[in-house]
């Protein structure tokens, strides 16, 4: 594999935090260059310049810690193109500075807490797809579960100090209380709406994405 | 009154815009957010039908002619709600303030009503402006938008100390209805500006002397909003957005959010808004009415809504909180009060 597809294949593991789906399924990633020297250049783009600074900072930031660590790689340039607040964050990101510093003043804490708000909102969506894969959810372990939603429920899970072990309940909340079996139903109508919310936002991201910018129809990487 | 296949409907459309974003009116040093501004919401038009898109140009700046041919005539709406929105760091004489509003309201005085606004962080002025604009244009609610850049600050929360004596102004003057708006930035900027628990908070502690429209049905946060609304008698659903930026673009996903409204909302307290300009409302009020419910297996848990529940979302919901006596034979069924009431959900013990 070239140093590019390395590259890219770094970006697709960086998630939106708000819609816990790859930037680069999403469309958001405008361009990557890569040339001979292991120099790489990369573009990020939103749905609109109003998206909230703090979600876009943690984006350029994974993005920009993401690609530093692709053996090969020199230097990283990650910026956001055409956002409101995109000076702030793009300065801070290439000085690898922290959430803090590129708004002075503007902060009471890093974004750390922000990021497993929304980890716990994904990890609830994830479990509402896969609650009826089980006969009895109450007591499935996680190795009952399979897919891609697995997958990421486990990562999720290890990122927010939950058991991700394949002996583990299969279904927890978000703070690792396992599901009883006389909370199934509300917790299935709570993980449903949760599910349909990030499939909502990002829904209308994408569809914000393709009229700003046309070339965004498809998934993948823009250039 | 709208008209649709031989019958007639009454419209409260209760979240409309009338701005002036054209370059003219950007602030100077402040044009590029001006102009992010106005094509972000321009890009949201284009989620709508291809036909009723405008170019840029006509999307920055409308007129009151505009407003006659769009809103009152071809949607036929009975009532409009002027929201007010300032941006005044960014558009010189604000985006649409309740000056430009009151140009609607001098041409349209039986239809249109012109909401009001305020900002905690504006202090004493502030207060003095707002009470001077309700005495000038007797708005009977106010447009928040929460995530409005202010002298370095870019945003405030509900629940701050220096929103209270607003809140308890909005009660004495008598007015009953808070629309909020969230928005992207909120201090501090680490937390989510979305999150709407300072919605929670305020409803609880005026409950009973004030409304609370939650616009967009606090978008992109359906869930948390549906699982406060649920519990908060005086808390309701704007629509604004779910119309326009969901049932033309993602009809599925329209649908299942309807559904979840209905389920933990209720239709008694679903507000129809158009959001014009950045959707023209015709297209709005004939989908709503065509729409019905999916028969598919994934949408059953659902509640349904007949013609009378959508009566009450086009109009007679809104028209109860605003105060105005709908004709008899636009009221459907539902009788006298019912719309708006406080207990419609289906909801699931908390």
């Amino acid at each position: 594999m070239n140093l590019h597809a390395r590259v890219l294949d770094a970006l697709g593991t960086v998630f939106d935090p708000e819609l816990d789906e790859p930037v680069t399924t999403l469309g958001f990633v405008g361009s990557c260059v890569v040339d001979e020297d292991g120099d790489v250049s990369v573009l990020l783009r939103l749905p609109t310049p109003q998206c909230a600074p703090n979600f876009a900072f943690l984006m350029a930031a994974d993005a920009q810690a993401a690609i530093a660590r692709v053996p090969g790689v020199r230097h990283v340039r990650v910026e956001l193109e055409d956002h409101f607040t995109g000076r702030e964050i793009n300065a801070a990101v290439a000085g690898g500075e922290a959430f803090a510093d590129a708004f002075p003043g503007e902060t009471e804490g890093e974004l750390d807490a922000l990021r497993a708000l929304f980890q716990r909102k994904a990890l609830l969506a994830r479990e509402g797809r896969l609650l009826w894969s089980v006969p009895d959810p109450a007591t499935a372990r996680l190795r009952d579960l399979a897919g891609p939603d697995a997958v990421r429920c486990r990562a999720l899970r290890r990122a927010l100090g939950i058991d991700a072990g394949d002996e583990a309940p299969a279904f927890v909340t978000g703070d690792g209380t396992p599901l009883s079996a006389d909370d199934v139903a509300r917790f299935a109508r709570m993980a449903s709406l949760t599910a349909l919310s990030l499939e909502t936002n990002g829904g209308m991201c994408r569809d914000l994405l393709r009229v700003r910018y046309p070339d965004a129809g498809r998934e993948g990487v823009a250039a | 009154m709208y008209e649709k296949d031989g019958k007639q409907y009454f419209i409260f459309d209760s979240h409309l815009h009338f701005w002036d974003a054209s370059p003219a009116n950007w602030k100077p040093g402040a044009e590029e957010y001006a102009k992010g501004w106005i094509e972000c919401f321009h890009a949201y038009m284009g989620l709508g039908p291809p036909d009723t898109h405008w170019t840029l140009e006509r999307f920055y700046k409308y007129g009151v002619e505009d407003l006659e041919r769009d809103v009152f005539g071809a949607a036929g709406t009975d009532y409009a709600v002027l929201q007010s929105t300032y941006l005044k760091e960014w558009y010189t004489t604000g985006f649409n303030d309740i000056e430009r509003n009151a140009q609607a309201l001098e041409r349209f005085p039986d239809k249109v009503f012109v909401n009001a606004r305020f900002d905690p962080r504006e202090g004493e002025a502030g207060m003095e402006q707002f009470i001077a604009d309700v005495e000038k244009y007797k708005p009977r609610g106010v447009k928040l938008y929460t995530a409005e850049w202010y002298q370095g600050s870019r945003g405030w929360k509900m629940t701050d100390d220096a929103a209270k004596p607003f809140f308890d102004k909005c009660v004495e003057l008598g007015i009953k209805n808070v629309h909020i708006h969230k928005g992207p930035t909120i201090w501090p900027l680490d937390k989510d500006a979305f999150d709407i628990t300072d919605v929670d908070h305020v409803a609880t502690d005026y409950n009973g002397d004030l409304n609370f429209v939650v616009e967009h049905v606090g978008l992109p946060r359906i869930e948390d909003f549906c699982f406060m609304a649920t519990q908060e008698p005086n808390v309701y659903a704007g629509l604004a957005v779910v119309l326009g930026g969901l049932m033309h673009a993602r009809p599925n996903f329209f649908a299942k959010v309807m559904g979840e409204l209905l389920f933990w909302v209720g239709e008694d307290k679903m507000l129809y808004g158009s959001d014009y300009a950045i959707w023209e409302p015709k297209w709005q009020i004939d989908g709503l009415l065509d729409w019905e419910l999916p028969d598919r297996p994934e949408y059953a848990d659902y509640p349904g809504l007949d013609e009378d529940g959508k009566r009450k979302i086009l109009g007679l919901n809104a028209a109860k909180l605003y105060g105005v006596e709908v004709p008899a034979n636009l009221r459907g069924n539902v009788p006298a009060d019912e719309p708006a009431s406080e207990e419609s959900a289906v909801g699931v013990a908390g």
